[in-house]
């Protein structure tokens, strides 16, 4: 159910971004287990959690996402390796849906870096 | 042959006010499960009728309201056909001739504006629009359907009780899970009557003060998000859900359950709400947090790498995160108190919020609807085939015969970590979880009850304490619409 028809490279870097964003959250939903109810850090994983869901819904249903799971430890970095590939493609050309998911990447990365996660 | 109906769209709406009335005065335990069983069909009627009515096209706010409780009536209407209780069986009469009058009125006000008559003042003296008209029609219809439920779950404790002291045979004493169900269905009417007297009760005041406007105009983008967050989020879920749905909505009432604690301690400490009620109230939100966070771990165990969020739910989540943001952080984590005092209007925040607690009851259940009903859930075979064994194992501790000695999945389905459909136990602890989640709502909705908008509420009653028939606490919803202070019975 992707917006608009997307070329296999531009998929296969999108699914790459998926497992990407879907590590990170899943390294912040650690930490904000671990502080325990009313963490703030919520807000930074449920973002991330949001924009994976983003870029899985502009793969169409055929693409599978699985693959390896990204390597490292720091939700910061993977979030900047997400967005990083995101800008190599060109998402003005490419298309809105994927400018915009670039924008909210490149937010997530500077909540990351300076807010509550930091 | 049957006379035409000649009555006007105020006659109508007069007339479908005086059955509400008729309704609650009237309501005994017999009615109650006709009275669930007709309430999807009166509140369509209702919300058809407001999508008409020139008085609403103004008030956006009110039509999200309508709009939340148009699926809460859904919500509870789809429970009763998918055999939870009351399930099939007759409709209560009072309750849909209202529909019809309300399907009637609506149709008039679609035809030729002369067929569109304002209530005379001496049929409805003290009305200040057919929107509140209608509005207060469901505002009391729920409260007499509260109000026989209550009788009926009272009798069925009784009955229950008396059975057991006379030793009767357990197939004719009532069970408690129908007990449970009809307390739960008592919720549900609870956060509706809570709503629909939002509307009657707490409309915001518009003020000339830029700085008031400007901090009133953060709590209702707050609200905003919210309204179209609930409303959203029982679409998702009565649409055959995946379960990556589910976990957005639990991350996401977990966000605005934190949130809920952090601007009502605020506001405590700006001496806009009791700090005693912080007390109660802190401790009661900390575990509707819990809960939820437990569900969303659960259900994050059923998703696989294909799994998609429906966009639409993706985007009304998104807008409630950047709105919670907006209004309750800072760079270092929540704002402080007095940030939050100086940035947004505190009270109508905080006011949002509750409202917002008021309807997760209904999404609880609809969530407790979907781990009971989906017939389509299914989750990858490794982990869901542990946790099925684990909650069988528990099972088996209380008793319970019928897990010994199975398996829930074959060894190859393991390897392969292929997707199978959602084992009995695993679907039992998704069950359970959610009625975590309904019973720590609920409690923290009653902790909060003085912060009701209409400022003639009482708790939401959990079952117990009940009335039989007509009650003393009807005597609460008599006051006039958009009255500073309540004046007395207008039954």
């Amino acid at each position: 159910m992707s917006l608009q028809p997307i070329d296999a490279d531009t998929a296969e870097t999108l699914a790459g971004v998926v497992r990407l964003l879907r590590r990170a959250a899943e390294l912040v939903w650690k930490t904000v287990d671990a502080d325990g109810a009313g963490s703030p850090r919520q807000l930074l994983a449920l973002g991330i959690d949001l924009a994976a869901d983003e870029a899985r819904n502009l793969l169409p249903d055929a693409l599978a996402t699985d693959g390896p799971v990204p390597v490292g430890h720091d939700p910061a970095g993977l979030l900047r390796s997400a967005e990083q590939l995101l800008r190599r493609m060109d998402t003005q050309r490419t298309g809105t849906a994927l400018h915009v998911l670039w924008v909210r990447l490149a937010d997530l990365v500077w909540e990351a870096n300076t807010g509550v996660d930091t | 042959m049957s006379t035409p109906d000649r009555r006007s769209v105020g006659e109508l709406l007069a007339d479908s006010e005086a059955l509400a009335r008729e309704t609650l005065l009237d309501a005994t335990l017999e009615q109650a499960p006709a009275m669930v069983r007709s309430w999807n069909q009166l509140v369509g009627s209702a919300a058809d009728l407001w999508a008409v009515l020139p008085s609403t096209a103004q008030n956006p706010s009110g039509s999200d309201l309508m709009e939340r409780l148009r699926v809460i009536g859904e919500s509870i209407g789809r429970s009763v056909t998918a055999g939870h209780w009351p399930g099939e069986g007759p409709a209560e009469q009072h309750l849909m001739e209202i529909a019809e009058n309300l399907s009637r009125a609506r149709h008039l006000v679609e035809r030729p504006a002369r067929n569109f008559q304002p209530t005379t003042p001496e049929k409805q003296p003290d009305i200040q629009g057919p929107s509140a008209q209608v509005m207060h029609t469901l505002y009391v219809a729920a409260h007499g359907t509260a109000v026989a439920l209550n009788a009926y779950v009272a009798d069925l404790k009784d009955r229950l009780e008396m059975g057991r002291r006379r030793r009767q045979l357990m197939a004719e004493r009532p069970t408690a899970l129908e007990i449970a169900e009809a307390q739960g269905v008592i919720a549900r009417f609870g956060g509706f009557e809570q709503l629909a007297a939002a509307y009657l009760f707490g409309q915001p005041r518009i003020s000339a003060n830029p700085g008031l406007v400007r901090s009133a105009a953060l709590a209702t983008r707050l609200g905003s998000a919210l309204a179209v967050w609930e409303i959203q989020a029982h679409r998702t879920m009565t649409a055959g859900p995946d379960p990556a749905d589910l976990v957005r909505v639990a991350r996401v009432q977990v966000l605005i359950t934190t949130t809920t604690g952090i601007l009502t301690e605020a506001a405590a400490r700006n001496g806009h709400v009791d700090r005693d009620m912080i007390q109660q109230l802190g401790p009661a939100l900390e575990a509707n947090q819990v809960a939820w966070s437990r569900a969303a771990k659960r259900w994050g165990e059923l998703t696989n790498p294909a799994s998609r969020t429906d966009p639409a739910l993706v985007a009304a989540a998104s807008e409630v995160r950047a709105a919670i943001a907006a209004t309750a952080t800072n760079q270092a984590g929540w704002a402080t108190p007095d940030q939050l005092a100086s940035r947004v209007d505190l009270l109508a925040a905080v006011k949002s919020l509750h409202l917002s607690m008021v309807a997760s009851v209904d999404i609880a259940h609809v969530v407790r609807d979907a781990a009971a009903d989906h017939p389509g859930l299914s989750a990858p075979a490794r982990m869901i085939g542990m946790r099925a064994q684990g909650e069988a194992e528990i099972a088996i501790e209380q008793g319970e015969t019928g897990y010994e000695g199975v398996t829930w999945t074959t060894r190859r389905r393991i390897a392969t970590n292929q997707l199978i459909p959602l084992p009995e136990p695993a679907r039992r602890g998704l069950i359970n979880l959610a009625d975590d989640v309904i019973a720590t709502t609920n409690h923290a909705v009653a902790a909060a009850a003085q912060l009701d908008p209409s400022d003639v509420r009482r708790p939401i009653r959990s079952g117990d304490g009940v009335h039989r028939g007509r009650s003393a606490e009807s005597l609460q919803i008599t006051t006039r619409p958009h009255d500073p202070a309540p004046k007395g019975p207008r039954r």
